[in-house]
C-alpha cells in the first residue's frame, strides 16, 4: 500500500473536524479562535502520529487513526456542550498523545522486567487506593476522586490509572515462569502454599487480586470499575486454563455479591429499580436514564445535527452520557459509527495479543483491548438502558483527563507490543 | 495454542455484545421511541413553548377568551371565561396535553412571525430587552354574546347549542354542556371527579356527541321526497300505523286524517314520514342521508365526531320506517344538524363550518385567513325553497311555535328522539331565520330532556336567533 492510499483515513479525519468546527460555528456554539486552532492541531497531530507510527516500524498504524477518529467526535461533541470543555478535551488529547508515545517508549525499553514486577503493581494500586479513601473526594456517590492543590486544582481520578496497573498484574500473574529459579523464588515467599499445582496457585493469585481491587472499588462505590475488573478477570481466568467449575464459582460469586448488595445497599436497588422501570420514577430515580432515552429517541436514525439537539436536557452529557448526546443530534446511524470505531479497536488488539508470541505481552494485549472493549459497552449499554447504568467513562469521548491520559496510555502500551510482534523472545 | 482459541471465543464474545448494541438501538428506534418522547417528562416537546409567548384567542369582536401571561418566570394559560369555552378552545396544559383549537391551532400560537415579516426584518426582530417572542393570536368566528346567552337559556341542562352564519359557514355560537374550567391549577384539582362524572363533563358535545336526529332527519327525508317526485304522496293519518308488525305512533297520538307533505312536516306526522321512507326505499334514504353530510365526518377546526349511518344495502320495512321519522340505527352531531339547516337557507348550499375567522401576527400581519367553501350542493333549490316553506309552517303553526319571533320569519324542525332510555327523549331544535334573508341557521340539543323538542330546544334557538338578527 502506497504512503498516499494509506493516506485515506486521515482526509476522513480532517473531514470530519472540518465539518464539525463548521457546524458547531453555524450553531451558536463555540466560536472561540483557540478551539479552531485546537482542532486543527488535532488534524496536524493525527497526520504526524501516523507517519511517524507507519514509518518507524512502530507497528499497527490503524490504532492510532481510530482514536483520533474516536477523539476528534470527542473534541466536536465537548465543544458543542461546552466552549471550555472542549477546549480542555482537546488539550488532553494533545498530552494524552504524548502519554501515548511515552508509555509506548516505557513499554519498550522496561519490556524485560515488566513481567517480574506484579508486586510493585500490586502495591501502586493499592498505595492508590488508599490515598483515594483517604484524601479522596465524593462526588455522584462515589468517592473516587482526588485534588491537589485546592478547590480549583488538578483533580485525578486514580481508578483509571489502576485499569491499566490491574491489566499488567494479571498479566504477570498468568504468565509467570515456571522455570526452576522462579519456583524456587515463589516457594521462598511463599506463594505457593499447600503444594498446589502452578495454574491452581496462579489462578488463586489472580483470585485473590482481584478480590483486593473489587474490595477497595465497592469501598469506593465504583460500581461500574468494579464490574469491568471483575469481567475481565473472568475472561482472563478462562483464557488461562480455570476449569469449568472454578468458572462457575466465580460467576456465582458474582451473583451473591450482586444480590446482597442489591439487598442491603440502596444506591444499588435504585439504579436496578430506573433499569427495569424508569417511569415509576421519571422527575427522580429515573431522572438520568429516561432524559437519555428521550435524547436518543429524538435522534431517530439520523440526529437532529449537531448543535440542533436539546442535549443539555441529559445529566452528565459531557461524561458518563456522551453517547445519548451522539445518537441525538447523529442518529443512532452516528452511533453505530461511534460502537464500530470501538469494535474495530477492540479487534485490532486481540488481532495483536493473538499474533504476539511473548506470553506477557500477549495477555497484556488481551487484556487492555478487553477491558477497554468491555468499557465502552457497559457504558454505551448503561445510558441506552440495555443493561443497568454503572457511571464510567466512554473512552476517548467522555469528557475528563485522568480517563483520556491513561486511555491513551494503554493503547500506546498495545502499540508497543504490536510493534515486538517479530520479536519472538523468550521461550514459550 | 490453546490460549489463542480461547482468546478468539472472547473476541468473538466481544463482537457479540457489539453487535447486540445495533440491534437493541434499531429495535428501540423502530419500536419504542415513538410512543417513549410523547412523554410528559421530555423536556424537549416544551422547550418551544418555553422561548415562545403563546398566543391569544379571540371572539370575533376581539374580546380575549384565552391568553398566556408571565408568572414567575414560566408561562401560564389562561381563561377568563372558565368553562364557557372548554368545548372550543379547550386547554393547553403540561399534565394532560392539549385539545381541540389549543390542539389544532398549536403551531400558529407559537409562530413567532409570518414568512414575509422574516424576509423584510430578518429572524431576529421582537427580541428586545429579552422578552419573550409573542406567538400568532387566533381570531374566532365565535360570538361571546351569544354563547352567554346560549350557556344561561341552557340553564346546566346537559346538550348543544350550535349557531352558524348559513352563507359563509363561520360557527358563532359552539356552546356545550356540562363542561370545565380548563385552567391549568383547576383542570389537575378536579381531574379525578370529572373523569368519573357520569355527566361526562370532557364530552364536547356539540362536536362530538352522536344521537338519534329524530324527527330533524325529516328534513332530509322532506328533500329526497321533493327531488324524487313524491311532492303528491298522501297517507290517511289515523294517529298510528302498523308496518310490518310494528306500530309507529304520532307524538301524543294526534290523528291528522288525509295529509300531504306539508301537513305531515308541519305537525311532524310520524305515521306519514314512517309510511314515507317504506316508499322511498334504502337507496333514497341513504343518498339522503350523504348529501346532508349524516353519514360523514364534518371537517372543522376541531375534532369532530363522524356521524353514523349504519345499514348495508338491504333494509327492512321496519328499518326504513324507523329511518323514515330519524329513529333507528342513525347518529349524528348537533354541528352536523346545524350545518343541515345552514344548508337548507342557503339555497341548498351546504358550507364548510368553520371556527378561526383569521390568523393575525404579533405585528398585525395575516398569516392565515379563513376562506367560506362549499361541500357542495345538498338540493336543488326549488326543493329547499319548499323546505323552508314548510319549516316556516311548522314555526308558524306546527310543532315549533316556541321559536316564532315577532316580525321574523322564522323556519325551523323540532325533534324528540327516543333512544336507550325510556320517557327521557332527545329533545332538538334546528331552524333558520329570517327564512327569505337567512342570517343565522342554529341546532338546539338536549339530551335525555324528556320534553319534546318544540317545548324544551325552540324557546332556546328563538333566544339565540333574535339576539343574532337584533345585534
Amino acid at each position: 500500500m502506497s504512503y498516499a492510499r494509506s493516506m485515506k483515513p486521515l482526509f476522513y479525519i480532517i473531514l470530519l473536524n472540518a465539518v464539525g468546527a463548521a457546524l458547531i460555528s453555524i450553531s451558536g456554539g463555540a466560536r472561540s479562535p483557540e478551539a479552531l486552532v485546537l482542532t486543527g492541531a488535532i488534524c496536524v497531530v493525527s497526520i504526524i502520529c501516523y507517519t511517524v507510527v507507519s514509518f518507524a516500524g512502530f507497528g499497527d498504524p490503524y490504532l492510532f487513526l481510530i482514536i483520533s477518529m474516536l477523539g476528534s467526535v470527542g473534541g466536536i461533541m465537548q465543544l458543542r456542550i461546552r466552549t471550555a470543555y472542549g477546549v480542555r478535551q482537546l488539550k488532553w488529547f494533545l498530552l494524552g498523545t504524548a502519554c501515548y508515545f511515552l508509555a509506548m517508549l516505557i513499554f519498550l525499553a522496561m519490556r524485560k522486567i515488566l513481567p517480574r514486577l506484579t508486586p510493585l503493581y500490586v502495591g501502586v494500586s493499592v498505595a492508590l487506593y488508599a490515598a483515594t479513601l483517604v484524601f479522596g473526594r465524593t462526588s455522584h456517590g462515589s468517592r473516587n476522586w482526588i485534588v491537589i492543590g485546592g478547590d480549583n486544582g488538578l483533580s485525578i481520578q486514580p481508578s483509571e490509572l489502576i485499569r491499566i496497573f490491574f491489566v499488567l498484574t494479571l498479566a504477570a500473574i498468568f504468565t509467570a515462569q515456571p522455570d526452576k529459579n522462579s519456583k524456587k523464588k515463589k516457594k521462598a515467599d511463599g506463594d505457593k502454599p499447600f503444594g498446589l499445582r502452578p495454574n491452581a496457585a496462579r489462578l488463586l493469585s489472580a483470585s485473590a487480586v482481584t478480590a483486593v481491587n473489587l474490595g477497595f472499588l465497592l469501598l469506593q462505590r465504583e460500581w461500574g470499575i468494579a464490574l469491568l475488573f471483575f469481567a475481565t478477570y473472568f475472561f482472563f481466568i478462562y483464557v488461562y486454563g480455570a476449569s469449568r467449575g472454578y468458572l462457575l464459582l466465580n460467576a456465582a460469586a458474582a451473583v451473591g455479591v450482586g444480590a446482597v448488595s442489591l439487598k442491603y445497599m440502596g444506591h444499588i436497588q435504585t439504579r436496578v429499580e430506573a433499569w427495569l422501570n424508569p417511569f415509576a420514577d421519571a422527575s427522580g430515580k429515573g431522572y438520568q436514564i429516561t432524559q437519555s432515552l428521550f435524547a436518543i429517541g429524538e435522534g431517530g436514525f439520523v440526529g437532529r445535527g449537531i448543535g440542533e439537539g436539546s442535549v443539555y436536557f441529559i445529566p452528565e452529557v459531557h461524561s458518563d452520557f456522551i453517547f445519548s448526546a451522539i445518537c441525538e443530534e447523529m442518529g443512532i446511524l452516528g452511533g453505530f459509527a461511534i460502537v464500530m470505531l470501538y469494535f474495530v479497536l477492540t479487534y485490532r488488539g486481540f488481532k495483536i495479543a493473538l499474533a504476539c508470541t511473548n506470553r506477557f505481552n500477549k495477555a497484556v494485549a488481551f487484556g487492555l483491548s478487553l477491558m477497554l472493549g468491555l468499557q465502552s459497552f457497559i457504558i454505551i449499554g448503561g445510558v441506552t438502558k440495555m443493561i443497568p447504568l454503572t457511571g464510567i467513562t466512554l473512552p476517548f469521548i467522555s469528557y475528563g483527563g485522568s480517563s483520556m491520559l491513561t486511555t491513551f496510555a494503554a493503547y500506546g502500551i498495545l502499540q508497543a507490543i504490536s510493534a515486538l510482534k517479530e520479536e519472538t523472545t523468550d521461550e514459550l | 495454542m490453546n490460549s489463542n482459541k480461547k482468546i478468539v471465543v472472547t473476541l468473538v464474545f466481544m463482537c457479540a455484545l457489539f453487535f447486540s448494541v445495533f440491534i437493541y438501538l434499531t429495535y428501540f428506534q423502530l419500536f419504542k421511541a415513538d410512543d417513549l418522547v410523547s412523554s410528559n417528562y421530555n423536556r424537549r416537546l416544551w422547550e418551544k413553548e418555553e422561548s415562545v409567548l403563546r398566543g391569544s384567542i379571540l371572539d370575533r369582536g376581539g374580546l380575549v377568551l384565552a391568553e398566556s401571561e408571565v408568572e414567575n418566570g414560566s408561562q401560564k394559560r389562561v381563561y377568563p371565561y372558565g368553562s364557557l369555552y372548554a368545548h372550543v378552545i379547550g386547554y393547553n396544559t403540561r399534565s394532560y396535553g392539549k385539545t381541540n383549537l389549543e390542539l389544532s391551532f398549536n403551531d400558529y400560537l407559537l409562530k413567532t412571525e409570518s414568512l414575509t415579516e422574516i424576509i423584510q426584518y430578518g429572524m431576529d426582530m421582537g427580541t428586545e430587552n429579552g422578552e419573550l417572542k409573542r406567538g400568532c393570536d387566533l381570531i374566532t368566528t365565535i360570538d361571546h354574546d351569544l354563547m352567554r346567552t346560549a350557556a344561561s337559556a341552557m340553564n346546566g341542562r346537559n346538550g348543544a347549542v350550535v349557531a352558524i352564519v348559513p352563507s359563509t359557514g363561520e360557527v358563532v355560537c359552539l356552546y356545550s354542556g356540562p363542561s370545565f374550567d380548563p385552567n391549568e391549577d383547576e383542570l389537575v384539582k378536579n381531574w379525578a371527579d370529572l373523569s368519573e362524572d357520569e355527566n361526562s363533563p370532557f364530552l364536547p358535545r356539540a362536536t362530538k356527541g352522536l344521537y338519534a336526529p329524530g324527527s330533524t332527519f325529516k328534513i332530509a327525508v322532506a328533500a329526497a321526497a321533493l327531488e324524487n317526485g313524491y311532492d303528491d304522496f298522501t297517507v290517511d293519518d289515523e294517529g298510528s300505523v302498523k308496518i310490518d308488525g310494528r306500530v309507529f305512533r304520532n307524538a301524543g297520538g294526534s290523528e291528522y286524517g288525509e295529509i300531504g307533505l306539508r301537513e305531515g312536516f308541519k305537525h311532524s306526522s310520524n305515521v306519514f314520514f314512517s309510511r314515507l321512507g317504506v316508499e322511498l326505499g334504502a337507496e333514497t334514504l341513504k343518498k339522503a342521508a350523504e348529501d346532508f353530510m349524516i353519514t360523514k365526518k364534518i371537517p372543522f377546526d376541531i375534532e369532530t365526531s363522524a356521524s353514523a349511518w349504519s345499514y348495508g344495502s338491504d333494509m327492512g320495512k321496519t328499518e326504513l320506517a324507523s329511518v323514515g321519522i330519524g329513529q333507528g340505527k342513525l347518529l349524528t352531531t348537533p354541528l352536523n344538524m346545524a350545518v343541515v339547516a345552514a344548508a337548507v337557507a342557503n339555497d341548498g348550499i351546504m358550507m364548510k363550518p368553520y371556527l378561526v375567522q383569521s390568523v393575525v401576527s404579533p405585528n398585525g400581519v395575516s398569516v392565515y385567513e379563513a376562506e367560506p367553501e362549499a361541500f357542495g350542493r345538498v338540493a336543488p333549490a326549488v326543493v329547499t325553497d319548499a323546505l323552508g316553506d314548510y319549516m316556516l309552517a311548522c314555526v308558524e303553526s306546527g310543532t315549533g311555535v316556541n321559536a316564532r319571533i315577532r316580525g321574523i320569519d322564522v323556519a325551523g324542525k323540532t325533534g324528540t328522539a327516543q333512544n336507550e332510555r325510556e320517557g327521557r327523549d332527545h329533545a332538538w331544535f334546528v331552524g333558520f331565520a329570517p327564512k327569505d334573508d337567512p342570517q343565522i341557521a342554529v341546532a338546539v340539543f338536549q339530551e335525555y330532556s324528556g320534553s319534546s323538542g318544540g317545548a324544551a330546544c325552540a324557546p332556546i334557538a328563538r333566544k339565540i336567533m333574535q339576539q343574532w338578527l337584533e345585534g
